[in-house]
């Protein structure tokens, strides 16, 4: 499943229908249907982006609350700056906010993952869709799990849900050297991992030979 | 890019992320946005219906009856927890010259601040660096100031929002605000504010007068940022604070 309703600039898709800061603008003289349409534009990498930071079954609450939330606060929004960074970063503090009553940080962590790892695992239901095989999408998962609560983010935002440097750093609150230099150190870690995990899994596999 | 010997991974990554199957939005969610935004763009949200929505109204519904207690009511249920934070309703302290908060002298560098506690410790980039920082014995609290010639001293404190409670605030008035698109506390006048014992309730200690004060939580971590501003710079500086690699 490929998005293809993504209009950045510089990179127009086939809609040649008018560009977010248009939109924008047709909101802030109150057009409320031009509103309806950066919803419809946005709502598919919004639910990706809640799914995949551990929003679970309150994926579709968290991404109306962000988009309410977006609106209620444009008059702070910087015309002429990206929409979507800027609403990313609402949804992501919305799904962290539905596990604050889970406790501790590293619980709230926990139960995120969770959430995603599900979602993770699941097999597409038509075998020829899959890219990837059964073992190495397992393999991956189990080495994201392994991976500290930052990496795992950092990693998901930028190759699960393939957001640009700008749109990670905006949705994980850190600066974007911070961005590429944990991406850089989590995915050295991830090979690790991988590399280890296959050499177990090879050591499995040949005792049971043996 | 690849070192090892997995140079597939980017790649697999990708393909990963791509067989994640969300649903894909209903087509009630641009209605359902619609009927709850205000009249305007930018102003406050209006009531609305799911689920997540009854928790803020909740918190709404708490505020307005600390606003609308009579003083000579007891105290003891008016009170609030936002991240860390406990707010209890309050007479207004005796009119006084506004409060100034303490300074903080200089000590710990921030990438010390930061390796010494369990939360992701944030700075202000409308500031820059702070004049000074220090963590608090117990290292629940990371604090900084900042002295200027147009706004005096700003303080901001941190700490882990998961925290029972670690800050006592008594308030006349307490108002809601936003920081990035995320619900904030705003303390226009000026209010006792003390530090609790780990476990929430009784000890209070270092009791004094804050001035304007802006309560948020970003990643969670609530901090809190007082100083001669208004809600509008506050929530600006509130805004611009990335955390400390």
């Amino acid at each position: 499943m490929v998005y293809t309703d993504r209009t950045r600039e510089g990179h127009p898709t086939l809609d040649t229908g008018p560009d977010d800061a248009d939109l924008l603008a047709r909101v802030r003289g109150g057009d409320r249907d031009a509103y309806a349409e950066l919803v419809h534009r946005h709502a598919p990498v919004a639910l990706r982006t809640a799914a995949l930071l551990g929003a679970g079954g309150d994926t579709e609450d968290v991404v109306q609350e962000a988009f309410v939330k977006a609106y209620a606060s444009l008059d702070r929004f910087r015309p002429g700056a990206p929409f979507r960074p800027w609403l990313l970063k609402i949804v992501a503090n919305e799904t962290r906010n539905l596990h604050r009553a889970a406790g501790r940080r590293a619980a709230r962590e926990q139960r995120s993952w969770a959430l995603a790892e599900r979602l993770l695992l699941a097999r597409a239901d038509d075998p020829a869709e899959a890219t990837l095989s059964q073992e190495r999408q397992e393999a991956l998962v189990r080495g994201l799990a392994r991976l500290s609560p930052p990496h795992r983010q950092v990693v998901t935002c930028r190759y699960l849900l393939d957001l640009d440097e700008a749109e990670s750093a905006a949705v994980l609150g850190w600066p974007r050297g911070t961005v590429k230099s944990r991406l850089h150190r989590a995915l050295a870690r991830l090979r690790d991992v991988l590399d280890a995990d296959a050499g177990r899994v090879q050591a499995r596999e040949a005792a049971h030979d043996g | 890019m690849a070192e090892h010997g997995y140079d597939d991974l980017e790649r697999d990554l990708a393909a990963l992320g791509r067989a994640v199957d969300v649903p894909a939005p209903g087509p009630g969610l641009a209605t359902a946005v619609l009927e709850r935004l205000s009249d305007a763009p930018g102003a406050r949200v209006s009531p609305g219906w799911p689920r997540r929505r009854l928790v803020a109204l909740a918190v709404g519904a708490v505020l307005l009856a600390l606003l609308a207690t009579p003083p000579v009511r007891a105290a003891v249920a008016d009170w609030f927890g936002f991240g860390g934070v406990r707010v209890e309703r309050g007479d207004a302290p005796a009119p006084t010259a506004d409060p100034t908060p303490p300074t903080v002298a200089p000590g710990a560098s921030l990438q010390e601040a930061a390796a010494m506690v369990a939360f992701t410790v944030a700075v202000p980039e409308e500031l820059g660096d702070p004049d000074g920082v220090e963590v608090s014995p117990d290292r629940r609290i990371v604090s900084m100031s900042w002295t200027t010639d147009e706004e005096g001293v700003l303080r901001l404190d941190q700490f882990d929002a998961s925290l029972d409670f670690s800050v006592l605030k008594t308030a006349p008035d307490v108002f809601y605000a936003a920081v990035n698109g995320t619900d904030a506390l705003w303390f226009e006048e000026p209010h006792e504010v003390a530090l609790l014992e780990p476990d929430g309730t009784t000890v209070i200690h270092s009791a004094r007068l804050a001035g304007h004060t802006l309560i948020w939580q970003e990643g969670g971590v609530t901090l809190r940022l007082e100083g001669d501003v208004e809600l509008s710079r506050a929530v600006a500086i509130a805004e611009s604070a990335v955390p400390v690699d």
